[in-house]
């Protein structure tokens, strides 16, 4: 922080109001470029949407036809009735991913406190074997998983998700680089008054690593929400799916159903932004800022 | 004194730490270790026999020509792992405060971390069409006489992956990187403006450092996640053309779940992990010179 | 004291965890045993759409046998797809009878013990019921389940173009003929004169080498059968000289869709099987005006009596030999190879059981649009051309290193000869390893 005092005085004088005034200018300007931006970031996003409305024929035309020529709502109806209607493999992904968030978050925000703030033996070494097996790449697991699972009874159905879905390493790691940022003093000076690592956890860190705990959160639902491979895998009962495995009943024998799977998936993307929308409330200033000084 | 109240805080620090723990012992170490076993048999997926092979695997793969093509590709991919937390970074900072419409910006630049992989993979193929497809439109169009064939060549094919790849993990670091910039004291950029910092200045020498310990977790964790991911190549391009977009973690998923070689994807695996491993260790000794907690 | 307090609230914590997961786990344990009260239940794995048929063939069942209800469960045709049918099956869930569609696939159930040898039944003769082409789904000379259908691939052409450009329907032909014909083709008015599934590619080679063996007879690879060259020749004068075909880089990455260039009228010829049937009848998603003829697929050979083409008969299906109905399965497996599954043939699926009408098989597939087609050609692909067949039986890995090789020759990243050169050696070493 002493870094702050380097920092050449080169427009000490200038007025503050100018510097406001050119500085919603700018502002402008960054909005119109990230804008400028923000269209290349959408762009398959779009075409999700032209296609879910499109005729089967219109996909393949080429230049994309990004506004469709006709609205078919066919392809969302479809997705929504019949026998293999969507409701239950939504109901299931919502049950799975929020059951799996909220626990991971819970437990991983547990576990980096105890990495971040707790001086004890063996901890660096702890955290680099946590570490560590972020880096066994899951293909080679899905087969003890699985004789894991068949042996616990809990192979099909929702809890071969829902429980490995609860232990994040990313997430501990993520919140254990965060809660090494909150300054020392604020616990040190909590201890003093007689305060536990209990308390402090709740009382003070977790508070401040609103904005932190916010972002684990969506992405960790993300994760699980789009988790095919496991779903593939560990769920055999039609009833016991979840979106990502409905959306392969748009693959037919020899070509794919995009029109019918892009009504599905931008209806499965709604879940993501919601919490996307809420978690971003967390994500705002001040609440750092404003603890340090008391 | 000291000795029992060290003893309480390990206690404490197991407490904390041991819910977490044991899932993780069930559900990754135990895994891990079967798999480590795994490497020494030919086990392959349904069959009843299993032997035990020694080193087999582990010479199988030292002589086998699609390891290093594997491996070449995989380095290539890791280009996209900093480029893309740089300029997640700078995106981040653009959307702290300096825009108006901040939250739909935000949503709009995360929507490639939610979007459809199947649409990924169909719009960019499209877009990175050779002959008329807008991206070579556009080159052809300020003066590059011959545009590079991206996906249809196996020479420009695994870079055109990087591209995508940056551009999907662009608004997953960004999101990080704001939870971050939100821990950075007002004061400190109120500080330096009345002092008379320029935004630039302010950003490289007060919003970059502070937010180290984030940039080291996205680059460790962005190296393995990197290293790790297949979905987004198996759908674009199924490892080709040729095998020019090969990495090794669709190398092994290729071999466990195309071939249901067990055993060899069990051997290539361990060698992966060795290569993250070594990256992470050498980041995690070189942390103390740029991360500041 | 606030610490054992948490202490507590953990402890509970992790056993809610453990008791829920037990909770679950019972749920499911007792699926398949509902079998000594009630009607027997079957489940039937298979990668067709319900849609497509399969619902409706079950239903016909379950109308007709109360007592043996068949419920049909569809698995993506893909590796995760099998992935996921053979964990089911390695597990003993309940999956009665499943559809294996390839050789290599049934070859791996096989080895895993979950795939029931059919000798034990004595009342159906499937080499008699489904003639010759059969066998060559025998494994250790056993059947480990029953081809139902007809493979058939074929060239389709665009009649009209035909007639205009005065070319007759070809009952048999080399791949030189084939390359004149879209030259001709093309020249009406065509942006390509054929297009092919990335797939169906591959075929010719496996014509060559089937009938002059993959492996030489000193036990190493015949890649290098100068037939091979002549393959990755054509196809790329056809690519690159000719401008008849699509370009491979071009093909992979517009995604181009084939079977609607064909019958949008902008390729004349296709290189295909039977499912095109189900698009091409489909007149509102694809509205064509001209019919369509059909041709044996071309050979590479010049020696007529040298040829094999890819064909024989498919969807093999086995009955689990973990189910606990396995006689019920049988009934029901019999009956859906004699005509059963004929609601299926409107997607392709032409029964192979003589027990079945060829005239009847043709009315399910064509429907309402026998006109759109040129019949007697249709019927020269389907049941006259008497060409032997064969099913591709090699391993995932050659098919899949064989790809990579004619892929980089296909880009121009490397020659014929190198190709073939590559293709020797890293068949070669597959061969080692599998050796061993």
């Amino acid at each position: 922080m002493e870094r702050v005092n380097t920092v050449e005085p080169a427009t000490r004088n200038t007025p503050e109001i100018k510097a406001d005034s050119f500085i919603n200018i700018r502002k402008i300007i960054m909005t119109l470029i990230m804008s400028g931006f923000a269209l290349l970031m959408i762009v398959p996003f779009v075409w999700m949407i032209s296609t879910s409305f499109k005729s089967p024929a219109d996909v393949f035309v080429y230049p994309i036809q990004w506004i469709p020529s006709s609205l078919n709502w066919e392809h969302h109806i479809k997705v929504w009735t019949g026998s293999d209607s969507f409701v239950t493999y939504y109901l299931n992904s919502l049950k799975i991913s929020l059951i799996s968030m909220i626990g991971a978050v819970f437990l991983s925000s547990f576990a980096a406190y105890g990495f971040a703030r707790i001086q004890f033996k063996g901890r660096e070494a702890l955290f680099l074997v946590y570490l560590s097996m972020m880096m066994v790449p899951p293909q080679v697991l899905f087969v003890p998983k699985f004789i894991m699972f068949e042996w616990a009874g809990i192979y099909n159905t929702h809890w071969a998700l829902i429980l490995p879905g609860m232990f994040t390493i990313f997430g501990v790691f993520m919140l254990r680089q965060f809660f090494l940022t909150v300054p020392a003093e604020i616990s040190e000076a909590a201890f003093i008054d007689g305060a536990g690592h209990f308390r402090i956890f709740f009382q003070l860190i977790l508070p401040l690593a609103k904005p932190a705990l916010a972002t684990l959160a969506i992405i960790d639902f993300s994760w699980h929400w789009n988790d095919y491979e496991n779903a593939l895998v560990f769920l055999l009962d039609k009833d016991l799916y979840t979106v990502p495995l409905g959306l392969q009943n748009f693959i037919l024998e020899n070509n794919v159903d995009y029109n019918g799977m892009m009504a599905a998936a931008t209806a499965g993307i709604i879940p993501m932004l919601i919490i996307f929308l809420i978690g971003q409330r967390y994500i705002i200033q001040g609440v750092a800022g404003s603890a340090v000084k008391g | 004194m000291n000795k029992s109240w060290m003893k309480r805080q390990s206690r404490l620090g197991y407490i904390f730490i041991g819910p977490n723990m044991l899932g993780v012992l069930l559900f990754f170490i135990i895994p891990a270790a079967y798999s480590f076993y795994l490497m020494f048999t030919d086990y392959k997926f349904m069959s009843p026999e299993t032997h035990f092979i020694g080193l087999a695997n582990i010479r199988r793969m030292l002589g086998d020509e699609l390891f290093y093509v594997a491996l070449k590709n995989t380095f290539v991919f890791l280009l996209a792992v900093p480029i893309s937390i740089v300029l997640s970074f700078i995106v981040a900072v653009a959307l702290n405060k300096s825009v108006y419409f901040q939250k739909t910006l935000r949503a709009l630049y995360f929507m490639p971390y939610i979007t459809s992989g199947v649409a990924v993979a169909f719009v960019w193929m499209l877009l990175f069409q050779p002959s008329s497809g807008p991206i070579n439109g556009f080159l052809k169009g300020i003066g590059i006489a011959h545009p590079p064939g991206w996906l249809s060549t196996t020479g420009s094919s695994m870079y055109a992956i990087d591209i995508i790849w940056v551009w999907f993990m662009l608004g997953y670091n960004m999101i990080i990187y704001l939870a971050a910039l939100q821990e950075i004291p007002e004061e400190l950029m109120e500080a330096a403006k009345i002092d008379g910092a320029r935004p630039w200045q302010i950003i490289r020498r007060i919003m970059w450092p502070l937010v180290s310990p984030t940039t080291f977790l996205l680059l460790i964790t962005g190296l393995i996640m990197t290293i790790k991911n297949f979905g987004i190549i198996q759908a674009i391009t199924q490892g080709g053309p040729g095998n020019s977009t090969t990495v090794l973690s669709l190398f092994i998923y290729q071999n466990a779940f195309r071939y249901y070689e067990m055993g060899y994807a069990a051997a290539i695996s361990w060698a992966l992990f060795v290569i993250i491993m070594i990256f992470t260790v050498l980041q995690w000794l070189g942390q103390k010179r740029w991360v500041h907690y | 004291m606030r610490n054992k307090k948490w202490l507590t609230v953990l402890t509970v914590c992790v056993l809610m965890l453990g008791v829920l997961s037990g909770c679950g786990g019972n749920n499911k344990a007792n699926g398949g045993e509902g079998s000594n009260s009630g009607p027997v239940k079957l489940t039937m794995w298979g990668a067709v759409p319900p849609e497509n048929g399969p619902q409706e063939v079950v239903d016909t069942w379950n109308t007709a046998h109360p007592d043996i209800q068949v419920e049909y469960v569809r698995f993506v045709n893909d590796d995760d797809g099998n992935l996921k049918l053979d964990t089911a099956l390695s597990t003993g869930q309940n999956v009665d009878l499943y559809v294996n569609y390839t050789l290599t696939n049934l070859d791996k159930r096989v080895k895993g013990n979950i795939a029931l040898d059919l000798s034990g039944y004595t009342d159906y003769n499937i080499d008699e019921k489904m003639g010759a082409d059969a066998a060559s789904w025998k494994v250790d000379d056993k059947y480990y389940g029953m081809p139902t259908k007809k493979n058939s691939f074929f060239f389709a052409l665009n009649k009209e173009a035909l007639d205009k450009a005065g070319l007759a329907i070809p009952t048999a032909w080399t791949w030189d003929e084939a390359r004149e014909y879209a030259v001709k083709l093309k020249a009406e008015g065509f942006k390509y004169g054929l297009v092919q599934h990335t797939a169906s590619l591959v075929d010719p080679l496996d014509s060559v080498l089937v009938k002059d063996g993959y492996v030489k007879a000193d036990g190493t690879s015949n890649m290098d059968d100068p037939l091979v060259t002549q393959w990755l020749e054509t196809l790329n004068g056809m690519m690159k000289d000719d401008l008849t075909t699509p370009p491979l880089g071009e093909q992979l990455t517009s995604k181009m869709p084939v079977e609607n260039m064909f019958l949008g009228g902008e390729s004349a010829m296709i290189n295909i099987g039977e499912w095109l049937i189900r698009s091409s009848n489909n007149t509102t998603e694809f509205p064509r005006d001209f019919q369509i003829a059909f041709a044996p697929v071309p050979r590479l050979t010049g020696n007529e009596a040298d040829f094999v083409k890819s064909g024989g008969l498919g969807d093999f299906i086995s009955i689990n030999s973990k189910s606990k109905n396995k006689d019920a399965a049988w009934e029901f497996l019999k009956w859906y190879a004699d005509g059963g599954m004929l609601p299926m043939a409107a997607g392709g699926r032409l029964p192979s059981s003589n027990a079945v009408d060829q005239q009847t098989a043709i009315d399910h597939l064509l429907g309402d649009h026998a006109d759109s087609y040129d019949k007697e050609s249709l019927e020269f692909v389907l049941y006259n051309d008497k060409t032997p067949t064969f099913v591709r039986g090699i391993a995932q890995e050659i098919v899949d290193m064989r790809a990579q090789e004619y892929e980089k020759y296909f880009l121009g990243n490397q020659t014929a000869a190198e190709t073939v050169q590559n293709m020797v050696k890293r068949h070669n070493d597959f061969l080692k390893l599998q050796g061993k």
